[in-house]
């Protein structure tokens, strides 16, 4: 199971004093389309709070919903005239789902309505460092990945485990 | 609209950045942007600051794509004054951790925030932003037209 976990951040005695990573941005020449994207493939909860741009955040965290009150992370999407800086497979958003099965079924349907979303590549699920997992990109340029992890390998108890690798190691 | 989509996703889990000096990234990202890092595989580090969702730094070799400032990370902070301090740090100490840019300080709603370009040409907004912020934008719903 992947679902989300309370974990809160540490003190930290750095230059900048931040409580959260709470956001990543990208960019779109429609937004529509990466609404209808975001909505109908991934299943994450849009709103245009003003014209032009985009929230994007899991569902399940109105008030009265299972995840009221957690934290969440948002992506802001921005509409834009061009495609400034296409980007690649290693700058990708990735969503989690419950099980290798739910992995496969995902891609089955996505690579059967990649023209009607507009998407470029999907890319077929394999295995790599424990996770299963699939790409896919949009139509401008930007990858996304849907992947599962053994419970063991979620970010929260890998967190726990500390390095695996000596961190001043090249 | 959730039972017609086509994938249930649990949590929208993860970004990724590019580093080709793993140890340097994460000195700049532990000391400088009080990130949490830590480093379960060699050509990987996974950032957080609270939360279940992480960003993937994967090391690559040679130069790392140049980004735009429209892709980016932010960092919440509490107050303005903490983005200000955030600013005058980043323009103190640039050179230590290879900062490659720092843009003026912005206000717009009452956030304060500003963008910088580390090492490896990610950019980053430090802005004093809260969860509530998100929360009332997804109550409130679309704007009208």
């Amino acid at each position: 199971m992947n679902a989300p976990a309370m974990t809160q951040a540490k003190p930290t005695t750095s230059h900048v004093k931040p409580n959260a990573l709470i956001s990543g941005t990208f960019v779109t020449r429609d937004l529509a389309r990466t609404r209808r994207m975001c909505e109908g493939i991934l299943g994450l909860e849009c709103v245009e709070p003003e014209k032009g741009m985009l929230l994007i955040r899991e569902r399940g965290h109105r008030p009265g919903e299972k995840l009221a009150g957690q934290p969440y992370w948002v992506l802001e999407a921005r509409e834009v005239g061009d495609i400034a800086v296409p980007q690649e497979m290693l700058n990708h958003w990735g969503v989690f789902v419950s099980s290798q099965v739910a992995v496969d079924e995902a891609y089955e349907k996505i690579n059967a309505q990649q023209k009607e979303f507009s998407l470029g590549r999907v890319q077929k699920p394999r295995f790599r460092h424990g996770s299963y997992a699939f790409y896919f990109v949009d139509g401008d340029s930007n990858w996304w990945e849907i992947e599962y992890r053994t419970p063991d390998l979620v970010y929260t108890a890998l967190r726990a485990k500390g390095d695996q690798v000596d961190p001043q190691a090249p | 609209m959730t039972s017609a989509s086509l994938v249930t996703p649990d949590l929208l889990s993860h970004g990724t950045l590019e580093c080709n000096d793993t140890p340097a990234t994460r000195r700049f990202l532990t000391e400088f942007l009080g990130v949490d890092v830590i480093r379960p595989l060699p050509e990987a580090q996974y950032l957080s600051k609270g939360g279940p969702w992480t960003v993937v730094c994967v090391r690559v070799e040679g130069e790392q794509k140049e980004q735009g400032p429209q892709n980016r990370f932010k960092l919440a902070v509490s107050t303005p004054a903490e983005v200000d301090a955030a600013h005058a740090a980043a323009e103190q100490h640039k050179d230590s951790y290879g900062i490659r840019r720092v843009e003026p300080v912005e206000e717009k709603g009452g956030i304060r925030s500003f963008h910088l370009q580390d090492m490896n040409k990610v950019w980053w907004e430090i802005a004093n932003v809260t969860q509530k912020y998100y929360d009332d934008a997804f109550v409130r719903g679309d704007f009208k037209q």
